[in-house]
């Protein structure tokens, strides 16, 4: 086989063996297997939407209070989104990710969307509980004790309001996001989540432009992240939705731009394919703007380890793990796991890695 | 035996690897239109081009950047990619 540009040696970098073709890859059973599952979902064409300008907590460190975006007027006419969603049913996308600022605060135009969308992911803070007939996954995020919920987000007793309102509940996944202060506290809450029965997958804080406050990450903190994020996948394999390359992606000291060259229009100018022609992010007017469109608006993309971005970014870099069975198996586990973690009824498969491996072209920190 | 690597046995082979890989139906390699664009008009994405250029590296064994796979829309573009990377194989080995 003759390899693309990557690969390209460096500290910590593994070189492959031999040169593998594609059809020897897929020739492992189990690599074959989980080609096949993942396959089926490359249809799926994402855009995001702010539902609201309205919050019922105040985050330090959120992402929606950045920026103008928080000051565009909320448009709350339920056949004005239903419209839009026919449009962009129309132009392609198969997938909505319904975010800013608290998408529980109107319902009604959740529903909307989902009545015209069958597939989508909604995020909140899970204090107020969404009604059942809206059948997106839903991502409550949790930001460490609720000790440090109470300092950070200013509500009291987080994790167990969060917990009553989805326990049991096949929509959620609940969105452990470490920053620099709560990385020890991730053990106590995946013990009380497991315990509940609840799913959880990981997030990293990712500043927000010109954000320098104390929940930005370090080198060290990357590095302590990553130990507590693989100790975690060892200890609750049936509750955390995670994978060691996923570990390895989103703490890398590279963040996944540098890692994987961001395909969100807000850094890739290109609009001839894939996210680049695509991805829009609405504002709640429903307007949207490409030079600021990508998941995560505001973020600083030089600090980007987030994991919405992660699941479109490490995703659409399948060519380049395509060099050996290894690296293949742990860009299978990661997109796995985006699946897992997004898509209703998709259930995640055992990871077909053990261990951390370098991603290409970089080292393993 | 050499493989006949005329652009229209390239064109053909093209055709049949993006009917097998994307499951189109009604289509045959000798109707397939070289020129219709994938994108816009198969609808394809850059996943399934992720593909096809891997099932194409692994036939013709030449290399593919990454850059490039994405500008290959059309089985037209595709073929000519091949031929063009084919004749550089062939320039380097004679070099050699």
């Amino acid at each position: 086989m003759v390899m693309s540009t990557e690969n390209k040696g460096g500290e910590g970098n593994r070189l492959p063996e031999k040169e593998w073709t594609f059809s020897e890859i897929l020739a492992q059973p189990r690599i074959l297997e989980r080609w096949q599952k993942v396959k089926k979902w490359f249809f799926l064409r994402e855009s995001t939407y702010d539902m609201t300008n309205r919050c019922n907590i105040r985050c330090d460190g959120c992402y929606y209070y950045e920026g103008d975006k928080q000051f565009a007027q909320e448009n709350r006419d339920p056949e004005a989104w239903r419209k839009l969603m026919q449009t962009e049913k129309a132009r392609g996308i198969t997938f909505v990710v319904l975010a800013g600022a608290e998408p529980s605060l109107v319902p009604d135009l959740c529903e909307v969307c989902h009545q015209e969308m069958p597939l989508g992911a909604i995020a909140t803070n899970g204090l107020i509980f969404i009604p059942d007939s809206i059948q997106y996954r839903i991502h409550i995020s949790v930001w460490g004790s609720d000790e440090t919920s109470l300092n950070i987000r200013k509500a009291k007793n987080m994790l167990r309001r969060q917990i009553e309102n989805y326990r049991n509940d096949p929509r959620a996944v609940f969105v452990y996001t470490f920053t620099r202060e709560n990385i020890d506290q991730a053990r106590n809450v995946a013990e009380i989540l497991a315990a509940d029965g609840c799913r959880l997958t990981f997030n990293m804080f990712s500043a927000p432009m010109g954000y320098d406050g104390s929940l930005r990450h370090t080198a060290d903190s990357l590095k302590e992240c990553r130990k507590a994020m693989l100790g975690l996948l060892e200890k609750y394999p049936g509750h955390l939705l995670f994978s060691p390359y996923s570990a390895v992606a989103h703490t890398h000291t590279s963040g996944l731009h540098e890692l994987f060259s961001c395909p969100y229009p807000r850094m890739n100018p290109s609009t001839a394919i894939g996210l680049g022609r695509s991805f829009r992010q609405y504002r709640t007017d429903l307007s949207w703007n490409r030079s600021a469109a990508c998941c995560v608006p505001d973020t600083d993309c030089r600090d980007c380890r987030h994991y919405a971005a992660g699941s479109a970014v490490v995703t659409a870099r399948m060519f380049r793990h395509a060099t050996d069975p290894d690296s293949f198996k742990a860009w299978l586990d990661y997109v796995d796991t985006y699946l897992a973690v997004w898509v209703m009824g998709y259930e995640k498969g055992p990871n077909l890695s053990d261990n951390p491996i370098a991603p290409p072209g970089h080292g393993l920190f | 035996m050499t493989r006949d690597n005329s652009i229209d046995k390239i064109l053909l082979r093209v055709a049949e690897i993006m009917i097998q890989e994307l499951k189109l139906e009604d289509v045959t390699p000798e109707t397939f239109d070289p020129a219709i664009d994938l994108v816009d008009e198969v609808g394809i994405d850059s996943m399934d081009l992720a593909t096809v250029a891997l099932v194409i590296r692994d036939e013709y064994r030449i290399r593919i950047d990454e850059d490039d796979y994405p500008k290959l829309t059309s089985v037209q573009l595709i073929s000519e990619y091949i031929e063009r990377k084919l004749k550089e194989k062939a320039a380097e080995g004679a070099a050699a």
